[in-house]
C-alpha cells in the first residue's frame, strides 16, 4: 500500500501548552482512516495542521510528498476538506459557492461542477441561496466543494455532526464509495464510535494530544473477549463465589447481576456452583464487547497509567 | 489573481447592503442637487463694474493683511489678492453662472460618504470571513495567504474607485441637467507658491477628487489592517470612521501647540494644502507628506500581512 499523508513527530504548542504531542502516522491510498478521541483530545487541531490552517511547532506533515510547511500550495492541492461545519457563503447560491471555490483551483470546468453537483444530488436546489438549505444539504454542498478538484486525500472533520440517521448513512456510504472507487485516502474524525466502526478501515485513537493506538477496525473489535452477563441475586455473594472459584478471571458487578470473562465451556460448571450456593439465577447472556468498551479501555488504561 | 478579485467582487455585490450604499450615495447627491437648485433661484445681480469692485476689495484686503498677525490669515489674504489681480488683468469676471462644474465641486464633499462606505467594506472583507467561518474553506485552497489578502485589498481599492466614479459621473449628469453646461469653457484659477495659473476645470476636478481621496484610502487601509489583525469588523469600522470624521480637527488642534503634529497621519492626508493654501504645520512640504503617507501605508500593510500569514485559524 502506498501512503499519501504522512505525519512525522508532529507537535503543537499553543501559549506554552502542548496540545499535540509527537504524533506520527501514515494514511494510505484507498483507505478510510478514522481519528477517534474524546472532545478536546486534539482531533480537530491535528486535522487543521494537516490542511495548513494551523502552524506546526515541530515535526512535519507531507501530502503526496510535499511538505505542508514549505510547499503549501502543492501539498494542499491534493486535499479536499471540510473542517468542522461546512460553512458556506449564505448569501450566495450553492452554485455561486462552487464557482467561488472552483476559481481558486486550476482547471475546473463548468462540466466538472455540474458533474459534482449531480454526484451529491443537489441538482434541484443548486441555484437557491445556501441560506435556505437544510444542514444535510449544506453537508452535501460541502462535500461537493471538496470533490471539485478530484483530490487524492479527503479530510472530513466530524462529517456526521448534526445529521439525521438517513443523512449519516448517506455520508457513510459515500465515503466508502470514494475510497473504493476513486482510490482516495479519507481521513475522518469523530467521537462517535459506532460511526467509526462502520466507516473506517483503520482507527487512530487520540487522547490528551497523544496518539494512543492505531489499529485495524476488525482487529480492534476481535481482540475483545467474550463476556457473560448473569442476572442473579444476591449479586455480591455471587461475585465473591466467582472470585473464589476462578481467581484469574475478570469479573465484576453489572446492573442486573454480574459479568464474568469465562469461556463458554466453563459456564455450566459455574451455574451448578451458583445453584448449589442458593443463588437465584434469572438469565445468562453472552455479550460481545463493543468498540465503545474497547475504546474506553484503551483511553482509560493508558490515560490512567500516564497520570499515575 | 484576477479570479480571486472576481470572487471578492462577487461576494461584495451579492449582498444587499452594497446596493443600499450605492442608492444612498445617489440619493444624497440628488438631495444636494435639489438644494443648490433651490438656492440658485432669485434674481441674478450682474455687476458690470466688477473690476472696480475687485480693486476696492484688494485695497481692503491689503489693509487687513497689514493688521493681521496670524501667518495663516496673511497667506489667505495674499492668495485672494493674487487671484483678484489675475482676474482684473485677464478680464475674467468673478460672477460665473453656477454651472455643472460648480455642482461637481460642491458634490465632491460627499467623497467622505464614499470613504465611509469603503471603510465598511474594507473592515468586513477579512473579519467577515472569520465570523462566517468561511475562512477555513478559503485558506485550504492551493493559493497562499499573501495572494488571498492582496486580492482582498485590491478589491477594496477597486470598490473605492467604483464609488468615486459613481459620485463623479452622477453629479456631472445631474449637474448638467439641473444647472446646464457653461457657455464658454471655464478655467479654474489656481494659486500655487505666489503664482496664479489657469487650469482646465475638469482636470482640476479630477485632481481634486484624487487628492481628496487620500484621506479615505489611508483610513480604508487602516480599517483593513484592523480587520486583519483583530478579526473584528465593528472595531475596524468604529475606529476608522471616528478618525475619518475627527482626525483632521484633532490634528489641527494639536498642531496649534506642538510641532510634532506634522507626524500625525491626518496632518499629511490633505495634499491640497500644498497645491493651494498653506500647510498645517510650518515647514511641512509635499515630499515630506508623501513620505509620511508612504510610511503609514507600509506600516499598516506590514501589520495586516504579517498577522494574516502567521495566524492559526483555530475556533
Amino acid at each position: 500500500m502506498e501512503s499519501i499523508v504522512e505525519l512525522k513527530n508532529v507537535s503543537k504548542v499553543m501559549k506554552g501548552r502542548t496540545i499535540i504531542d509527537d504524533i506520527s502516522f501514515k494514511v494510505n491510498k484507498g483507505e478510510v482512516f478514522g481519528f477517534l478521541g474524546p472532545n478536546g483530545a486534539g482531533k480537530t487541531t491535528t486535522i487543521r495542521m494537516i490542511v495548513g490552517l494551523i502552524g506546526i511547532t515541530s515535526g512535519d506533515i507531507t501530502i503526496g510528498g510535499y511538505s505542508i510547511k514549505t510547499d503549501f500550495e502543492a501539498a494542499v492541492g491534493h486535499v479536499g476538506a471540510i473542517v468542522e461545519n461546512p460553512e458556506m457563503y449564505k448569501f450566495l447560491t450553492g452554485y455561486q459557492n462552487l464557482i467561488h471555490y472552483a476559481r481558486m483551483s486550476r482547471g475546473i470546468t463548468k462540466e466538472k461542477i455540474a458533474e459534482t453537483v449531480k454526484l451529491v444530488g443537489l441538482e434541484d436546489r443548486i441555484n437557491d441561496r445556501v441560506k435556505t438549505y437544510s444542514l444535510g444539504m449544506r453537508q452535501r454542498l460541502g462535500l461537493a466543494q471538496c470533490l471539485l478538484h478530484d483530490p487524492e486525500v479527503l479530510i472530513l472533520d466530524e462529517p456526521t455532526n448534526g445529521l439525521d440517521p438517513a443523512g449519516i448513512r448517506e455520508i457513510r456510504d459515500y465515503i466508502r464509495l470514494l475510497a473504493r472507487e476513486k482510490n482516495m485516502a479519507v481521513i475522518v474524525s469523530s467521537h462517535l464510535l459506532t460511526e467509526m466502526e462502520m466507516m473506517c478501515d483503520r482507527i487512530g485513537i487520540i487522547q490528551n494530544g497523544k496518539l494512543m493506538d492505531v489499529q485495524q477496525v476488525k482487529e480492534f473489535i476481535n481482540t475483545a473477549e467474550v463476556m457473560f452477563e448473569l442476572e442473579v441475586t444476591p449479586s455480591e455473594t455471587a461475585l465473591s463465589i466467582v472470585k473464589s472459584t476462578y481467581p484469574n478471571v475478570q469479573a465484576g458487578l453489572s446492573r442486573n447481576g454480574i459479568t464474568v470473562g469465562l469461556s463458554k465451556q466453563e459456564i455450566p460448571r459455574l451455574v451448578k456452583q451458583l445453584a448449589k450456593e442458593e443463588i437465584q439465577i434469572y438469565g445468562i447472556k453472552e455479550t460481545v464487547k463493543t468498540l465503545e468498551d474497547r475504546f474506553l479501555e484503551v483511553t482509560g488504561e493508558k490515560g490512567g497509567t500516564q497520570r499515575g | 489573481m484576477v479570479n480571486l478579485i472576481k470572487n471578492e467582487w462577487m461576494k461584495i455585490f451579492k449582498r444587499p447592503g452594497t446596493y443600499v450604499m450605492i442608492a444612498l450615495l445617489i440619493i444624497v447627491t440628488a438631495i444636494l442637487g435639489a438644494f443648490f437648485k433651490y438656492q440658485e433661484k432669485g434674481p441674478d445681480v450682474v455687476d458690470n463694474h466688477w473690476e472696480q469692485t475687485l480693486i476696492q476689495e484688494n485695497d481692503a484686503l491689503n489693509r487687513q493683511m497689514k493688521q493681521s498677525s496670524s501667518k495663516v490669515e496673511q497667506q489667505f489674504f495674499k492668495k485672494e489678492i493674487a487671484i483678484n489681480e489675475y482676474r482684473i488683468k485677464h478680464h475674467i469676471s468673478p460672477h460665473e453662472q453656477y454651472n455643472v462644474w460648480s455642482f461637481v465641486k460642491n458634490a465632491s464633499d460627499l467623497i467622505v460618504l464614499t470613504g465611509l462606505f469603503t471603510i465598511i467594506i474594507s473592515a468586513g472583507i477579512v473579519a467577515s470571513e472569520f465570523s462566517w467561518g468561511t475562512i477555513k474553506l478559503l485558506l485550504i485552497r492551493p493559493i497562499n495567504r499573501t495572494k488571498i489578502l492582496t486580492s482582498k485589498y485590491i478589491t477594496v481599492i477597486l470598490f473605492a474607485l467604483f464609488l468615486l466614479a459613481i459620485l463623479f459621473i452622477f453629479s456631472t449628469l445631474l449637474g448638467a441637467v439641473l444647472f446646464g453646461m457653461p457657455e464658454q469653457t471655464v478655467s479654474y484659477l489656481n494659486y500655487y507658491k505666489g503664482h496664479v495659473t489657469e487650469q482646465n476645470i475638469v482636470v482640476h476636478l479630477l485632481m481634486y477628487y484624487g487628492l481628496s481621496s487620500i484621506d479615505m484610502i489611508m483610513l480604508t487601509t487602516m480599517a483593513f489592517m484592523i480587520s486583519s489583525v483583530f478579526r473584528n469588523s465593528s472595531l475596524a469600522i468604529g475606529l476608522s470612521i471616528f478618525l475619518l470624521f475627527t482626525g483632521g480637527q484633532f490634528t489641527a488642534l494639536i498642531s496649534l501647540k506642538y510641532s510634532w503634529a506634522k507626524y500625525i497621519l491626518f496632518a499629511n492626508t490633505d495634499l491640497m494644502q500644498y497645491v493651494e493654501g498653506t500647510p498645517m504645520v510650518e515647514g511641512m512640504t509635499m515630499p515630506f507628506s508623501i513620505l509620511m503617507l508612504l510610511v503609514y501605508f507600509i506600516v499598516f500593510q506590514l501589520l495586516a500581512f504579517l498577522t494574516f500569514k502567521k495566524r492559526d485559524v483555530a475556533a
